[in-house]
């Protein structure tokens, strides 16, 4: 509106303002009025929301109405002086905002050299909301070396941003909602196996380096690039512990389905990147059924669920089949579409679950699902049985994971660069 | 030891705001709802005391696709408003 010579002023609370302003500065507008009333407003009456106008429009008026003061941006420094010793270098780095608050290891020249090798470091490979900062190999490699990732784990980070920056991913909502996400990366194909990234036994877990410290570097790259700070421009309400890090290798061997990568139109021999903009993993135990139809139960009785995110915006809710469940599905004779479609049937709860506010906001935001219909309609977890994703990993045991999404994101796959 | 900023830069040619007007009066403000609960109940509030106190003309309110998406009709909100209200995140 500005650009088009209109005068704007945006209006937030105050626990949220902060998000405004990088927003507003991401579009060259540092200086564009803000004006903020207590938080919250949502989830209060609507006449309360009113009232609070009263002290605000005098502030509102001057921001129509006065020019701002224009606020200069701090330069970017490429090179930074830290401490050589390394504990001392650890508050310096979480003062410096670069840390997740686990320990750092220093992305000193010549370690960011040696991830680099022989690449280009001003090479951008994107460009990353909400801060709009420039990804170059050279800052990709820096957070990777803060990570303690090696040379061989760039491809798969570099591939993983490049998958992030797709339309469809939404980067730019995802990195500022209030909801627990981070990027799930799904690594496919010889890839996976050549740098050791687990699939299998504790997967999701801890104990692999390369699945560590590849999740790890995204994350910092999407904080210091990317810009979202945690408790500033992250707006996650509680978070998730995969903000840390969150990487899995699909476990190939055990499935008899093909896999995502083949999936979604690539190659045996070529190695791929999904994000997913993931919620963490709940568990589903089921140690007794011995077919497909039976262990549905308790898949979808845990997927379906009133306050879940994909019930209500769609998008593409996940489910990490162990090994063994995966079997029994296999073994009654479905195929992998097989299994999605009776998933999707199944997962499902009737609109009178949802409160009559819920239902009354769902009405607005997705009228075709929730607008007049009567109380027994069934609302599906996913908008149609392709949205429902599904691999394998795991190790032996009787357990398998539903990971919700943001739900206004899609997975996007790419390929690893050789 | 010298350190490699792991921030890099950022992509933004900075830009200048609209002229703010002199007064409110006659003027079409537009009410761009960013979607969020209560948004709407605030900025309407808000435009209706603006009404009411400085003479602008009208109140016309857009309302965005959802909260986690850009508004689409930029050009038609800026051909029919002379200020502009909106909010962001909660």
């Amino acid at each position: 509106m500005e650009r088009r010579g209109i005068p704007a002023v945006v209006l937030g609370t105050d626990a949220f303002i902060s998000l405004g302003r990088t927003a507003s500065a991401a579009l060259g507008l540092p200086h564009l009025p803000a004006v903020t009333v207590s938080h919250p407003i949502g989830g209060v009456a609507a006449a309360d929301v009113r009232q609070r106008a009263d002290g605000i429009v005098d502030a509102v008026l001057t921001a129509l109405t006065r020019d701002p003061a224009p606020v200069e941006a701090a330069p970017v420094a490429e090179t930074v002086s830290g401490p050589d010793d390394l504990d001392a270098f650890q508050e310096f780095a979480m003062a410096q905002g670069w840390g997740d608050g686990l320990p750092v290891l220093p992305a000193t020249r010549a370690r960011v050299a040696r991830i680099l090798g022989r690449a280009r470091p001003d090479e951008a490979v994107a460009t990353l909301a909400p801060r709009q900062g420039i990804a170059t190999l050279e800052a990709i490699a820096a957070n990777a070396a803060l990570a303690g990732a090696g040379p061989e784990h760039l491809p798969v980070i570099v591939a993983a941003l490049r998958a992030l920056v797709h339309p469809r991913f939404n980067l730019f909502a995802i990195q500022t909602t209030t909801h627990p996400w981070t990027p799930l990366i799904i690594v496919n194909g010889p890839h996976a196996r050549r740098l050791g990234i687990s699939g299998g036994p504790n997967a999701l877990g801890n104990g692999s380096r390369a699945n560590a410290v590849i999740g790890r570097a995204v994350r910092l790259v999407l904080q210091n690039v990317g810009g979202a700070r945690p408790r500033s421009t992250d707006r996650a309400t509680q978070g998730h512990p995969g903000k840390f890090s969150y990487c899995v290798a699909e476990n190939e061997e055990a499935s008899s389905w093909e896999p995502l990568s083949i999936e979604r139109g690539f190659g045996r021999d070529e190695s791929t990147v999904t994000v997913c903009g993931s919620e963490g993993p709940h568990n589903v135990n089921d140690h007794a059924s011995t077919s497909a139809d039976a262990l549905l139960h308790a898949l979808v009785g845990t997927a379906a669920t009133t306050g879940s995110n994909n019930i209500y915006l769609g998008g593409e809710p996940l489910v990490i089949l162990g090994p063994e469940h995966a079997q029994t599905i296999a073994a009654s004779g479905w195929s992998k579409r097989d299994f999605k479609r009776a998933f999707w049937e199944r997962a499902r709860v009737p609109l009178s679950a949802f409160s009559g506010e819920n239902l009354a906001r769902f009405a607005v935001t997705d009228p075709a699902r929730f607008r007049g219909q009567p109380g027994d309609t069934m609302i599906h977890v996913a908008k149609t049985p392709d949205d429902v994703m599904v691999i394998v990993a795991g190790g032996p045991g009787k357990h398998s994971a539903i990971v919700p999404t943001f739900g206004d994101t899609r997975s996007v796959t790419v390929k690893i660069a050789e | 030891m010298d350190l490699v900023s792991p921030t890099g830069t950022a992509a933004i040619a900075a830009k200048r705001l609209a002229a703010r007007r002199s007064s409110l009066v006659g003027s079409r403000i537009a009410v761009l709802d960013n979607s969020k609960p209560n948004a709407d109940a605030l900025l309407e509030r808000v435009a209706e005391l603006l009404v009411a106190r400085t003479g602008a003309a009208s109140i016309r309110v857009w309302r965005k696709p959802g909260a986690s998406h850009p508004a689409a009709n930029h050009d038609e909100i800026a051909a029919a408003a002379d200020v502009v209200l909106t909010g962001s995140a909660d």
